[in-house]
């Protein structure tokens, strides 16, 4: 959520510290009937109509954390509905993934342009000679636009000497980078699932809170209490998420605490995905494919394949640097149960796929750790450590950051076959992740290798994340210093094979 | 003027890094208007647990200690509203 949302934040995550205590405590799930009581005491309202609005909203918000749907007004069932289903040790999630927890949703107005009362229908009224369709009349009290008529083109907006007239957006409709947000009967969102690409953008931008994501946290942890073979892989962004006082080793030891054998950075994986991906690109580009998408983000690749279909061949075969990871650490104990986490709701659904669904167990966010930390009652900064982590090369960790994909692709392949240059676009924000598909569909990136980021800014953005994007750039880029070599090529960990021209 | 920002897990939990940012912000603002206020310098810093979430039953995070004085549930604009109180001219 945008941090500035702090009331918005702090439901979100004091239900996922809820529903991890529950999990550690091994608690009677009947107690959720009452949970929303603990989580919002007393009978005043503090941001919605009525309390019992409010505790209605925190009760969906605990059956998607869950991992159940939500529920439909229009028909009663109980908060632990479904929940002897849920109560596994292993990842029962199943989509939706995003939902729109309909009676939190305001049905706010979709895109128009409105005169406030700022407007004090002044003599020159330029805003009624300027519009192409003569929408724009003077009323009573103040200018009026004529909804039917108006063809949304800003001029009378623009030419308002008192900034009178607004363009009044639809927040969630406007975050969507793919036009998937509709509106039902009685107006309320509703997502497209023939678009949606699961990016979250709608999640952390409805300012009423109304979307959220499932979660497997309650899954994950009875998994950790009953099985011994847990390994946590950690996105490169997870650099300054838990604090300013907690440091790499210590988030690592703190995740151990939780009842993980071992913790391991993704980048390594990155590190591996960098290899493949420029052995590929130099294989096969230009003359088996005209250019090459990267496949680390998720929600670019599923909107690759539902708007671009044609083009979904150009997407990288490599796995993605979760996926690599995670097969790193099966060759090493078969037995292992993996957990993914990061600042990503998308890859909640990678994992669902059949060439994934072995490796990766579970994903959390960096939010929903949080929330087990608290749990749990570990403080990060207390915890004393004395080893360094060092899975992974400079290049592996810029994968956090937008353009880090990229450059570390072609660093490498410059470094594989220095005879040839590799063209690289990078954008961010799914809207131009969409711009940039329809150009290479038109055949203007031939070439190129194309990173495409869902999220603005790159993973550090994402929606799972706990610390503003400054922070975590920053933090991330001092780690990347700390590496003990700079590309994967000097990464030792890294199988001799695949490090080899 | 020393301003503690607590960063321990439940505190980072409900948004003391959003206090953070926003008192970084805040010396921005407060140089851009300058002569209104006094030149007292602003040391923030985050610091672990101090436990006061531990002692009470009732929900206390994220806490904040200006020169010594606690503030519970503290918000970005509780915060900073008390600390421009304190060295407007």
């Amino acid at each position: 959520m945008k941090e500035s949302y702090v009331d918005l934040i702090n439901i979100r995550r004091q239900v996922f510290a809820k529903i991890a205590k529950m999990a550690y405590e091994g608690a009677d799930l009947e107690e959720l009937e009452k949970a929303s009581f603990e989580i919002l005491p007393g009978e005043v309202a503090t941001y919605r109509d009525s309390i019992f609005r409010e505790r209605a909203i925190v009760e969906e918000r605990l059956r998607l954390t869950m991992g159940l749907n939500a529920r439909k007004p229009t028909e009663y069932y109980r908060v632990t509905d479904g929940i002897s289903e849920v109560d596994v040790d292993e990842n029962r999630f199943i989509e939706p993934l995003i939902n729109v927890i309909t009676f939190a949703c305001e049905a706010c107005p979709e895109k128009a342009f409105y005169v406030t009362d700022n407007c004090r229908k002044c003599l020159a009224h330029p805003c009624t000679n300027v519009c192409p369709t003569n929408a724009v009349s003077i009323g009573k009290k103040r200018a009026i636009i004529d909804q039917e008529k108006c063809i949304k083109c800003g001029r009378c907006r623009d030419t308002c000497p008192y900034s009178a007239i607004v363009k009044y957006d639809r927040p969630c409709a406007a975050a969507c980078g793919v036009n998937a947000i509709e509106s039902d009967y009685l107006g309320r969102a509703k997502i497209n699932r023939d678009r949606c690409v699961s990016c979250g953008n709608c999640i952390i931008q409805c300012p009423y809170g109304a979307i959220s994501d499932k979660s497997q946290i309650y899954q994950l942890i009875k998994s950790l209490k009953s099985n011994e073979h847990m390994y946590a892989i950690i996105a490169p962004s997870f650099l300054g998420q838990f604090g300013p006082l907690a440091s790499p080793a210590q988030i690592f030891e703190g995740i151990k605490q939780l009842g993980f054998v071992d913790v391991v950075e993704v980048s390594l994986g990155a590190d591996i995905t960098t290899l493949k991906e420029a052995k590929e690109f130099l294989e096969k580009v230009p003359h088996e494919i005209p250019y090459m998408g990267t496949s680390c983000c998720n929600s670019w690749t599923i909107m690759v394949e539902k708007l671009f279909p044609d083009q979904y061949q150009y997407i990288s075969d490599s796995a993605s640097p979760m996926v690599e990871t995670a097969k790193y650490i099966k060759k090493k104990d078969p037995k292992a149960k993996i957990t993914f986490i990061g600042p990503c709701i998308s890859k909640k659904l990678e994992a669902l796929r059949e060439d994934v669904k072995d490796y990766v167990h579970f994903v959390i966010t960096f939010e929903e750790l949080m929330g087990m930390f608290v749990a749990k009652g570990i403080e990060l900064s207390e915890i004393e450590v004395s080893d360094e982590i060092q899975d992974a090369s400079a290049l592996g960790r810029g994968y956090a950051i937008a353009g880090g994909v990229a450059e570390a692709v072609k660093k490498t392949a410059a470094e594989i076959d220095p005879s040839r240059e590799i063209k690289v676009e990078g954008v961010s924000t799914l809207q131009d992740c969409v711009k940039l598909m329809r150009l290479a569909k038109a055949g203007k990136k031939n070439g190129y290798l194309l990173e495409g980021m869902a999220c603005a800014g790159g993973c550090i953005a994402g929606p799972g994340t706990l610390a503003s994007l400054n922070r975590v750039r920053k933090a991330v880029l001092e780690f990347k210093n700390k590496s003990a070599c700079n590309s994967p090529l000097e990464n030792e960990i890294i199988d001799r094979e695949l490090r080899r021209n | 003027m020393k301003i503690k920002v607590c960063v321990g897990s439940s505190c980072t939990l409900l948004g003391s890094m959003n206090i953070l940012d926003q008192l970084d912000d805040l010396k921005e603002i407060i140089k851009e208007d300058a002569e209104n206020y006094t030149d007292e310098e602003l040391e923030v810093e985050a610091i672990k647990c101090l436990g006061f979430c531990k002692d009470t039953e009732e929900k206390v995070a994220p806490v904040v200690v200006i020169e010594g004085e606690p503030m519970y549930n503290a918000t970005g604009q509780a915060v900073m509203e008390k600390i421009i109180n304190r060295i407007r001219k």
